[in-house]
């Protein structure tokens, strides 16, 4: 790893805060990469993963918008660009929304950032590599009406970036997070998302990344008292795509509504893994995962809902639906439960295989051919994640994952 | 143009058992027949063999539109010959706008909106309803109603009605049957309506009444049939009597 090390190190000595990163890359050294033995990398086509063809990007690059992203961009009350992890300085603001650059590895859940994610490899050399953390903050009782952007493009061949959002008490406020490039890049995102008492946070996070990117991201969102989070991801690019969401309901009232889906195609691998971490009663939380793999893909989801003992009447919910559009692609599904309090409502479901026969027949009984409506009902998986968004930028996505399935190729199984 | 639909001997199982046994009906565009018959008759049996739906297996017998025979057809073509079926319970389809689905299905892109909302208008329903997926989160009568304004756009040459009536009140009946009323002129749509109940008929003048029990018609007639049927039930009509 001998050239990767060496970009990484002279990056590292060039930064404020290199005494920080040196003990990341030290705790990153020593762990190593994980192996498939790992249960939880058992999917991840690690062989083929060649450190010695990324190089630490050192500077931030001009990013070019894709028409799609300018699109984006002109629906919204606010674009945030991050280059590689680099925040771009910008003039535009947004009346109670504040966006900076912050130096240094911190953790919104207390703590060092270190001991939080020791175990995890990719989030370490995050710590080690991300250029800042891009910080965005909702003042207290502000509702922002229009949505945020957070345009983060991958130039280089390596793309750290770390990102804060925190929403002070009482507020609302939709974000769009949207990943494109990554031609032949580690794409290596680290988000927290910190949801005051009885504030509002929508988000969705569409990832359009090259198909030969690696991208490997982690979010956490931690749910203050009646703090409800409504988050949505969707991954379509990637050579590897692995997407852990995992979300906290630290104290009573807090609702976590996530939805995730896929689309996997070629030789892709899409791996996405949630925990749902109930701490304190009246929580709730609603998973609802669905993907499909064409092609030769694959895709695996894990989903773990741990309740605490002590919080009672929390109700939790998992369901997960993969699709398999091709006798090539295969899926597996993991759903886990570890309940230590036994007045609580907790529900899982899960299935794997072709589409629905009768809503199928539904489609062609009013004309439609089977292969549009095959498409149609794959095309819904993706639309349905997009109702927390306005209207207008709905639709633009909606256009966007049309355009992407038009190429797709069903088999039926 | 006057078109023809021709079901002669058909026999359909379901689940291994056969259900109709030997169904025959002649209608032309324009008309309204209506078909009653007492629970498990194989009413609703007919609806979904004519559309084709996958769990219900042709045993024999034969069903033409203007000659064409519809029985060896997928689901899309018998559809795209002109063949509608509306269903009892209208499936949801998750993340399917209804816009989207009329495109599909091959209708007219241009102003394709604003038509929509003046079919929904017809037939009561808030337009904004179409602006969410498919069924999905909708009221048992604004499902129908939706499907008065696929009707009303796709405009098929036969309207097959599976029990709409079920389930419905007294306002949302009355605006269904008028918008099948209306389609008998408009486009000259022939609806065959299977129903449990007279109270469709009040605002929908069949040509034609058909009762159906144990998988056979074995009464048709003028709407004097209903009367009939609403003063001595079905018993007259069940086999043992005939």
């Amino acid at each position: 790893m001998k050239i990767f090390a060496d970009s990484a190190l002279s990056f590292i000595s060039e930064r404020p805060d290199a005494l920080a990163r040196e003990a990341a890359w030290s705790s990153f050294l020593a762990s190593g990469l994980p192996t498939t033995s790992d249960e939880v990398w058992r999917y991840a086509p690690l062989s083929e993963l060649d450190m010695e063809r990324f190089d630490v990007t050192r500077a931030p690059s001009k990013a070019v918008d894709s028409d799609f992203a300018a699109q984006l961009c002109s629906k919204s009350g606010l674009v945030v660009r991050v280059v590689d992890g680099f925040l771009e300085p910008s003039e535009a603001t947004l009346d109670g929304v504040r966006v900076r650059s912050l130096d240094g590895a911190t953790t919104l859940a207390g703590g060092t950032a270190l001991e939080r994610y020791e175990n995890d490899s990719f989030a370490v050399l995050n710590m080690a590599l991300a250029p800042a953390t891009t910080v965005l903050e909702v003042a207290d009782d502000v509702d922002v009406q229009q949505p945020v952007v957070i345009l983060y493009s991958a130039t280089g061949t390596s793309s750290f970036s770390r990102t804060h959002l925190r929403l002070g008490r009482s507020s609302s406020v939709t974000v769009v997070e949207y990943f494109e490039g990554g031609a032949g890049a580690l794409v290596v995102p680290l988000s927290e998302y910190e949801i005051g008492d009885n504030a509002a946070l929508r988000l969705v996070t569409y990832q359009r990344l090259d198909s030969s990117a690696w991208h490997v991201a982690r979010t956490t969102g931690l749910l203050h008292r009646d703090a409800r989070l409504s988050q949505a991801v969707i991954g379509m690019g990637g050579h590897y795509n692995r997407s852990r969401n995992d979300a906290e309901l630290l104290d009573v009232g807090g609702e976590n509504e996530l939805r995730t889906t896929f689309l996997g195609s070629g030789h892709q691998v899409h791996d996405f893994r949630t925990h749902q971490f109930h701490k304190a009663g009246r929580t709730r939380s609603t998973l609802l995962s669905k993907g499909a793999v064409a092609d030769e893909s694959r895709s695996v989801y894990t989903g773990l809902i741990e309740i605490e003992k002590g919080a009672k009447r929390t109700d939790a919910r998992q369901t997960n639906h993969n699709l398999l559009l091709s006798p090539h692609a295969h899926a597996d599904s993991v759903p886990n439960l570890d309940i230590r309090e036994n007045d609580v409502m907790c529900a899982h479901a899960s299935s794997v295989g072709p589409l629905d026969e009768l809503q199928r027949w539904y489609l062609e009984s009013r004309g439609i051919t089977r292969a549009d409506a095959e498409r149609l009902m794959i095309q819904g998986f993706f639309n349905e994640m997009l109702t927390t968004l306005p209207i207008e930028l709905a639709e633009l996505v909606e256009r966007d994952v049309t355009s992407a399935l038009a190429s797709l190729n069903v088999v039926a199984p | 143009m006057t078109s023809t639909l021709r079901i002669e001997g058909l026999r359909v199982e379901v689940a291994g058992k056969e259900v109709l046994k030997g169904f025959d009906l002649t209608m032309k565009s324009g008309e309204v027949h209506v078909i009653m018959g007492p629970n498990g008759s194989g009413k609703s049996t007919l609806a979904h063999a004519l559309s084709g739906h996958p769990g219900y297996k042709v045993l024999g017998g034969s069903v033409t539109l203007d000659g064409m025979e519809l029985l060896t057809l997928s689901a899309t073509e018998r559809a795209r010959a002109g063949l509608l079926l509306a269903l009892q319970q209208p499936m949801e389809i998750p993340g399917v706008r209804p816009i989207d689905l009329l495109v599909a299905a091959g209708a007219d892109p241009t102003d394709l909106r604003r038509r929509m909302s003046d079919e929904a208008y017809k037939v009561e329903l808030r337009s904004d309803v179409l602006d969410r997926f498919v069924n999905v989160d909708l009221s048992g009568g604004e499902r129908k109603r939706a499907e008065m304004v696929q009707l009303g756009i796709l405009r098929p040459k036969f309207a097959i009605l599976d029990e709409i009536d079920s389930g419905l009140d007294v306002d949302a009946l009355g605006a269904v049957a008028r918008r099948l009323a209306a389609a008998t002129s408009e486009w000259n749509c022939g609806v065959l309506a299977i129903t449990h109940f007279r109270r469709l008929l009040q605002e929908l003048t069949p040509t034609m009444i058909h009762v159906v029990t144990d998988g056979k018609v074995v009464a048709t007639g003028g709407p004097e049939l209903s009367e009939i049927l609403e003063r001595d039930g079905y018993e007259p009509f069940r086999p043992a009597h005939s």
